[in-house]
């Protein structure tokens, strides 16, 4: 009987609870009255950040004297869950850092938009477009990210192909890349896949030599088609390179970071999609291949009527929490983490593509160089405009059309289905 | 047998209590302070243990039940019924990660069997028992993320397994990256990796098993398999049983840590279990809500299977 009458006030209990509030806490919590403000982000505890963060707090030290910063670097790959529950408690950070496009748009709710404070940084930046949701800023910043194709120009030499004229459509890529694997063996491209971030580096790269330049800014407004011609031939060109054997073998169990650009890296593909900043970029291949063997190159032309562009955005920025208690004062501190002194010291250490593009990158090499040059006409990415959820799922299906048990068809209807939703 | 001798011990003492002589004041008093505290004692020790329970378990698994009738994103802290569960169970990613689970019971009996018979090997001394003993053990001690990135190396495409494979002049295989092999590929490598601490238990097992059996059997001319057969499995009977329970346990709830270093969950959704499923809705979807509906759903199959193994072990213990 008093089991009955505990388990009915159990379940009385749990009905009453059900649907009542959320997680989400109201109340303000941060640090900032005591002065002082805790930054969140993954990269301070990096040896080449040291000098960009130093100098970003000195900046900020001589604008506001009396408040501590203090950063807490978090594993990257378990930041965004750190982050979501700081989010549903209402407490944590009072600045974060956050990657541009799904990540941030997905969690605006929890940041105060900057643009009131960042007006005079406006034009000396560049990436805002990345921190935009709604026509606001939630980010400033701090690097461009963009996905150049990189090609080793040793491998070229070796096989007898002049290096400094790569192919510019889509049947000569190919010839060279088989004129290469001839003569070295080195597959064409070096893929890694298998946490579904290739075919999103696959689709940024090629997109803007497949799409004509209205389906490409359609694309980034948020009108797509999903079953456009030139859509389905990105997809349809993700797996014939594929069956044609031009990827290393083995792409979806192969890790992006770091096994395929140890492919690349070694010598034993002779391209790769790789990126601007971070890891995987230009710097990277530089100290491997020699900043010589470093070539750069924008997607050849697919499909007629396509122009290839540079495809990027803002990679990494800071925006501050909608609980902190002095957003002003956050928001001066995101100031302070963009300032030229700052960025250029991020760019000497870290080879990073700063947003701030007044920054000399001319000691660099070609590869920088030649990208940096590409910013003027590039394009934001494709896969930077879609949602996280749609992201997943096209890393999900992409493993799926390369192992053939999804249609190119099938996959392009899921993608639709969610893009829309 | 008397119902009196069954008498919990607080009865017996009221009972004796009555048949004291009435006139003995002071020490009936004394007496009936020592009944109460008998009364409470146990209530006061178990209290502590209850509200841990209470306060760290039962509460906030009342609240992510609640948590996960609430919505995400733009419907953030708004009632919205069931649609949570209703999402859940037509999410394929969600069905086939449950479809794993099924897979998982139904290669219980290999990870039971492989300690059982090398435990087995052990107990009969085969040259170099000791050795093995030691051997075997030592994957236990290691994390899940060092065994899974020894066995990305040892599994990858130009790994040197498939080396050996292209030796023999068998193709290679991606072990890792195709959706018909992976899942098993993770089940192996967990199954290599915690089967020490199941020999452990069988040893501890077979030193209760009477060796004068075994000699009988021997004298009887038995071979091999029938000692396995009619000696050692019947003599543990309830060691083998403990080890189906708690290695389940192992399978549904510890894997996550092997699926995100070799896997990710792919390919294609292929390797998902729905602890990795409710990680990635609560951190990399954003959707803790909806992560909080999928947590009740493994918790509720969790529940199942528990009270499954529950009525199980009860039903041996009637037996015995």
């Amino acid at each position: 009987m008093k089991q009955r009458v505990f388990w009915s006030a159990a379940i009385a209990g749990m009905l009453a609870l059900a649907g009542c509030g959320s997680a989400t806490g109201n109340e303000p919590s941060s640090n900032s009255a005591s002065g002082k403000l805790v930054v969140w982000d993954w990269k301070s505890s990096d040896k080449t950040a040291t000098a960009y963060v130093e100098k970003a707090k000195a900046d900020f030290a001589k604008k506001h004297p009396g408040v501590t910063v203090e950063f807490v670097a978090q594993p990257f790959d378990q930041y965004y869950t750190l982050l979501g529950a700081a989010i549903q408690a209402g407490k944590g950070p009072d600045v974060m850092m956050f990657n541009g496009g799904g990540q941030i748009r997905d969690r605006v709710d929890a940041l105060v938009p900057l643009d009131q404070y960042v007006t005079q940084d406006k034009a000396r930046l560049a990436g805002w477009d990345a921190f935009v949701k709604d026509g606001k800023a939630y980010a400033s910043p701090v690097t461009l990210q963009g996905h150049p194709i990189y090609f080793n120009k040793g491998l070229y030499k070796k096989a007898g192909l002049d290096p400094e004229r790569p192919a510019t459509t889509w049947s000569g890529f190919t010839a060279d890349c088989a004129v290469v694997t001839r003569a070295t063996g080195a597959s064409c491209f070096a893929l890694g896949n298998k946490e579904g971030i290739g075919i999103q580096f696959f689709l940024s790269a090629f997109g803007s030599g497949i799409l004509t330049p209205q389906e490409y800014d359609d694309w980034i407004a948020g009108k797509r088609d999903w079953n456009s011609a030139d859509v389905k031939q990105v997809f349809q060109l993700w797996k014939d390179v594929n069956d044609r054997g031009l990827n290393s073998k083995g792409g979806n169990s192969t890790t992006l970071f770091t096994d395929a650009f140890g492919i690349f890296q070694s010598g034993k593909a002779t391209n790769i999609v790789g990126l601007m900043s971070d890891i995987g970029h230009w710097k990277d291949f530089n100290e491997f291949l020699g900043a010589d063997n470093v070539g750069v190159m924008k997607s050849p032309v697919i499909t007629a009527g396509a122009t290839p562009s540079l495809p990027f955005d803002g990679g990494i920025g800071y925006g501050v929490a909608k609980w902190t208690k002095d957003p002003a004062l956050a928001a001066d501190l995101v100031r302070s983490l963009t300032t030229t002194d700052a960025l250029a010291a991020f760019y000497a250490a870290a080879g990073a593509v700063v947003s701030d593009t007044t920054v000399k990158t001319s000691d660099g090499g070609p590869a920088v160089s030649a990208i940096v040059a590409d910013l003027k006409t590039g394009k934001p990415a494709l896969h930077v405009a879609l949602s996280s959820k749609t992201i997943e799922l096209m890393g999900r299906l992409s493993q799926q059309i390369l192992e053939g048990s999804v249609s190119v068809d099938g996959a392009l209807k899921q993608l639709g289905e969610s893009d829309r939703s | 047998m008397p119902l009196g001798d069954s008498l919990p011990l607080s009865a017996r003492s009221a009972r004796a209590e009555r048949a004291d002589d009435m006139d003995a004041a002071p020490r009936r008093r004394s007496r009936s302070g020592r009944s109460s505290w008998e009364r409470l004692a146990p209530l006061v020790l178990v209290a502590p243990a209850v509200l841990v329970i209470v306060v760290f378990r039962l509460w906030p698994l009342l609240l992510g039940v609640n948590f996960s009738f609430t919505g995400d994103g733009d419907r953030n802290g708004a009632a919205v019924g069931l649609d949570n569960y209703a999402e859940l169970f037509a999410d394929p990613l969600f069905l086939g990660a449950l479809r794993n689970v099924v897979w998982l019971v139904l290669l219980l009996p290999i990870a039971v069997a492989i300690p059982g018979m090398l435990a087995t090997f052990i107990y009969l001394r085969v040259p170099g028992h000791r050795f093995y003993r030691s051997v075997y053990f030592f994957p236990a001690v290691l994390s899940p993320v060092i065994v899974g990135s020894i066995f990305n190396l040892l599994l990858a495409f130009d790994g040197p397994l498939n080396g050996l494979l292209g030796l023999v002049g068998l193709g290679p295989v991606d072990w890792l990256g195709d959706s018909r092999v992976a899942m098993f590929t993770v089940v192996g490598v967990h199954i290599w990796a915690t089967f020490g601490m199941a020999l452990v238990v069988f040893l501890s097992g077979f030193a209760t098993l009477d060796p004068a059996l075994l000699d009988a059997a021997r004298s009887d001319g038995a071979s091999l398999p029938q000692v396995i057969r009619h000696v050692i499995v019947p003599g543990l009977s309830r060691t083998i049983q403990f080890v189906f329970v708690t290695t389940m346990i192992g399978m549904l709830t510890s894997m996550f840590g092997l699926l995100y270093v070799m896997t990710s969950g792919g390919p294609g959704g292929s390797t998902y279990l729905p602890e990795y499923y409710v990680w990635i809705q609560q951190g990399q979807m954003n959707r803790p809500a909806f992560a909080a509906a999928a947590s009740t759903v493994l918790f509720l199959v969790m529940l199942v299977v528990g009270l499954a193994q529950v009525g199980f072990l009860r039903r041996t213990g009637k037996e015995d």
